[in-house]
């Protein structure tokens, strides 16, 4: 369920974690819904599962996640399928500083970058 | 009362550790004073460019080599003189396995299984048909890679405490490696199997390791891997403002336009030094295999 790259410049676990907060603020994991157990995914990817409980420990910290006595971790249920805008937003940000070094780099003007990511949101 | 206190010692003794180490071959020194402490269930991937050291250290820790100072310990014990108990803990996989070569793999299992108070019969019996190994014939007729994975085999199902393995990535295939890894990383994580392997793959150690080790120039450089990619970074100057990089950083490159870049480190309070904030000043992340590179290019 998650996408793991481990030569990312960016920890497994903080992978783990981003890829929580997406897919709760975008609704595709909604509240009580159950994880993968730890060996599970350790498994599947064949990474530590120290790793994959550190992910899961940092969600549960944040709230995203509660852990259920004998069944394990689920969504909380506090956490609102949807969360704001202005948080949703927020998740969006670092791809978006991505995107606009990027076109400075290639020195492409702001409107026809703006014009070519209109048309793929309409997709 | 004396013997009392040695048990509970020994108890809490780390798997390995390693203590000023020092080794030299005739054309200088190898090894220059290497300490390390690996505690249980802990993953240490050992790097280090071709010749470093890496595999003269392997043999120095399981008491294979005797150095010329300082020591190797593995649960309390000296290197040199394991006991039978501590020996029955261990598992090393050696890069070119060259003994018991007139057996058949079965016969090497069925004779070596005996040793191991929890063998695990079945394990070993399943992985040499997963790893395409012919239990039948006789090891000496096997491939130099062959070899290894039997000796792979042989090293998990002894069920060790302490497992060494040496370039262990080199005898398989993806989809063996893939396995290997995934037999590390759920030893280690859940019956606490302390593992420590040399390897040049540098995405198989960020996968399961908890550790890095990078052996260069005979020290050893002993990172957390989730810690050091977060601590370091690339810090790319534009040319005017190159008079204001940071002193003693490495891997501090000019390039052709006139540019300079510098691998830089968090400060005590996680900020970035004060370049990363000149103007034209960028950050770039900065994986495992870069860091290598700058270290040890």
């Amino acid at each position: 369920m998650f996408a793991i790259q481990p030569t990312s410049a960016e920890p497994i676990y903080r992978q783990i974690v981003e890829q929580l907060r997406r897919l709760i603020a975008g609704g595709q994991l909604v509240a009580g819904e159950l994880l993968p157990s730890v060996r599970d995914v350790a498994g599947f990817h064949a990474i530590n599962p120290m790793t994959v409980s550190r992910a899961y420990g940092m969600a549960e910290t944040e709230g995203l996640l509660e852990r259920l006595r004998g069944k394990g971790m689920a969504v909380a249920a506090t956490t609102r399928s949807t969360a704001t805008q202005a948080q949703r937003m927020a998740l969006l940000e670092p791809q978006l500083q991505d995107l606009a070094r990027h076109a400075r780099e290639l020195e492409l003007p702001g409107d026809a970058v703006l014009r070519r990511l209109g048309r793929l949101l309409e997709e | 009362m004396n013997a009392v206190l040695r048990s509970i010692t020994d108890h809490d003794a780390a798997p390995l550790a390693v203590h000023k180490l020092t080794h030299g071959y005739e054309d200088g020194l190898v090894l220059a004073g290497i300490d390390l402490t690996l505690l249980q269930g802990s993953v240490l991937g050992l790097i280090g460019r071709n010749g470093a050291g890496k595999s003269t250290l392997i043999r120095a820790m399981v008491g294979l080599l005797k150095p010329d100072s300082g020591e190797a310990r593995l649960f309390g014990e000296p290197a040199l003189k394991l006991s039978d108990s501590v020996k029955a803990r261990l598992a090393y996989v050696p890069q070119q396995p060259e003994a018991l070569a007139w057996l058949t793999a079965q016969q090497m299992f069925d004779y070596v299984g005996r040793f191991y108070p929890s063998w695990d019969a079945s394990f070993a019996k399943t992985k040499l048909r997963e790893w395409g190994i012919l239990p039948n014939k006789v090891l000496g007729k096997l491939s130099p890679g062959e070899r290894q994975r039997v000796d792979l085999i042989r090293a998990l199902a002894s069920q060790p405490s302490l497992l060494i393995l040496d370039e262990p990535a080199a005898a398989l295939d993806p989809v063996a490696r893939r396995d290997l890894l995934r037999e590390i990383a759920l030893r280690a994580g859940e019956a606490g199997t302390t593992v420590l392997f040399s390897t040049h793959i540098v995405s198989d150690l960020e996968r399961v390791a908890s550790d890095i080790a990078f052996l260069h120039e005979g020290k050893l450089l002993q990172c957390a891997v989730d810690e050091t990619k977060e601590r370091f970074a690339r810090l790319w100057l534009p040319a005017s403002m190159t008079a204001a990089a940071p002193s003693n950083t490495l891997g501090k490159t000019r390039h052709a336009d006139g540019s300079l870049s510098l691998v830089i480190e968090r400060r005590a309070d996680g900020s970035w030094p004060e370049a990363a904030r000149l103007p034209g000043a960028r950050v770039d992340a900065l994986g495992l295999e870069d860091l290598f590179v700058e270290i040890a290019g």
